[in-house]
């Protein structure tokens, strides 16, 4: 009976259902949770991965009494849900089945499991399903295609090497001479040591200087524009006042000039002037052959 | 032998006409509250040759019937075990039947726990006051036995057990 109801316990607390998808949200149910025991551990119950949020409950048992005696039937969760069935004076052997909604509560909220009985009788065939959801991308490092992914930096190894130092050794033995050399030789790295500190902390401080003066440089450079500007401003409205504010009025010139009689004579300077250039032209082709 | 889907629905319509004065017709349904789904088919065992029976221990499957009530104090459930094949091979002699019905599971046992205690029976009808909303699921055994021990025809036989809300 249980395997038919199931089918219909995740219909009703799931719109939808695909594995298409790693990290796709995915629904799913849990085995029956007291099938052992009348008390269990949710993290027993429930998947592994993080992101599980359960929504809903599935119960049913057949309690085992006689009808005059009173007996009460509780199940649920601590801290999350419980519901109470009263069988007093109601009969045994009738099982009970019922469907919970719950909003969607995460895995770390529930608490222990639990039927528990009061007053006489039994509770037999005790079952218990919880329906949940698991959103893998609740941890974004889940899957490289989660938002929120970030590359993982692998971790730094801080590598520590002891040199060793010959003149720290009690072992040897130096002569004065040696002892007197490895000395200057401390006092000169140290001197140098410090030539160092005083060099990069002079660059330091040139470098802070030419950043100040840079910028005052900037600001300086800032404020010659803007007097040029106003300056500017002032010559163009003096130059602005001179002028007067006129309307020039607006529109349609019409063609005046009327061709009277429809046609455009020759212009007869023109053809003079061709005639002209045209005789010119002869007298000179007729040159090449008089001469 | 197969459960029966029985779905009860109501619809009315009234109509109401004034001479010379013309009409408007007004229409309206009913939708029913009480659902009756068929949970598990039964089937027939022979535990020997006069005898079909339900019983688990003969080789039977008890038939199950699921109401679900959104209206509580509004229906009754009526459930009527098979007095006749509805089909079988031919029977020369008469056939007698006995059947009974049980609450097999409820949703709500504060408010469903006493349906076994208060049912009615008449005939081979059993019919329970569903007072309170949710669903509750029915078992009927069914047993049917050739006259004088006869042994039943070979063949294939179905019965039906047959479900109706009714409204109080």
């Amino acid at each position: 009976m249980l395997k038919k109801l199931l089918p219909l316990v995740v219909w009703v607390f799931s719109a939808s259902y695909s594995y298409s998808d790693s990290i796709s949200p995915y629904f799913g149910i849990t085995g029956n949770a007291a099938i052992g025991s009348h008390q269990w551990i949710m993290n027993n119950v429930l998947p592994e991965p993080p992101g599980v949020d359960v929504n809903g409950v599935f119960y049913s048992y057949t309690p085992q009494k006689v009808t005059e005696d009173d007996f009460k039937v509780t199940v649920g969760n601590e801290g999350v849900w419980s519901d109470t069935e009263d069988w007093s004076g109601n009969p045994g052997g009738i099982e009970v089945r019922k469907v919970i909604g719950l909003p969607s509560v995460p895995k770390e909220a529930w608490g222990d499991g639990y039927i528990s009985t009061e007053g006489t009788g039994t509770v037999e065939d005790a079952t218990v399903v919880y329906s949940y959801k698991v959103t893998p991308c609740f941890d974004p490092q889940f899957d490289p295609n989660c938002p929120g992914y970030q590359v993982p930096v692998p971790p730094t190894v801080e590598v520590t090497i002891d040199f060793y130092d010959a003149t720290k050794d009690e072992n040897v033995n130096l002569s004065a001479a040696d002892s007197v050399l490895v000395e200057e030789n401390e006092e000169q790295l140290e001197k140098e040591k410090e030539e160092e500190e005083k060099e990069a902390e002079e660059k330091l401080r040139k470098y802070r200087l030419e950043k100040a003066m840079a910028a005052i440089d900037a600001s300086a450079l800032l404020a010659e524009n803007q007097r040029i500007q106003q300056m500017n401003n002032i010559m163009q409205s003096a130059v602005d006042s001179q002028y007067l504010t006129a309307t020039i009025p607006g529109g349609t010139y019409k063609e005046t000039v009327v061709l009277v009689d429809n046609k455009i004579d020759d212009n007869k300077n023109g053809r003079r002037n061709g005639l002209a250039q045209q005789l010119l032209h002869n007298q000179m082709v007729d040159m090449q052959y008089n001469n | 032998m197969k459960g029966i889907i029985a779905f009860l629905a109501v619809s009315m319509t009234a109509s109401y006409a004034l001479a010379d004065t013309g009409s408007a017709p007004i229409t309206g349904n009913v939708q029913s509250r009480c659902i009756i789904t068929t949970d598990t088919v039964g089937v027939y065992g022979n535990p020997n040759a006069y005898t079909l029976t339900t019983s688990a221990s003969d080789g039977g499957v008890l038939p199950v019937i699921r109401f679900d009530v959104t209206l509580a104090d509004a229906y009754y459930a009526q459930v009527t075990t098979p007095t006749e094949f509805t089909s079988s091979p031919s029977l020369s002699d008469t056939v007698s039947w006995t059947g009974t019905t049980e609450v097999k599971a409820v949703s709500d046992a504060t408010n469903m726990g006493d349906y076994e205690t208060n049912k009615t029976t008449f005939g081979s009808t059993t019919q329970y006051d569903l007072t309170a909303t949710g669903s509750t699921w029915f078992k009927s055994t069914s047993v049917a036995t050739y006259g004088g021990n006869k042994a039943f025809p070979g063949g294939a036989y179905s019965a039906t057990v047959e479900a109706k809300c009714i409204a109080q």
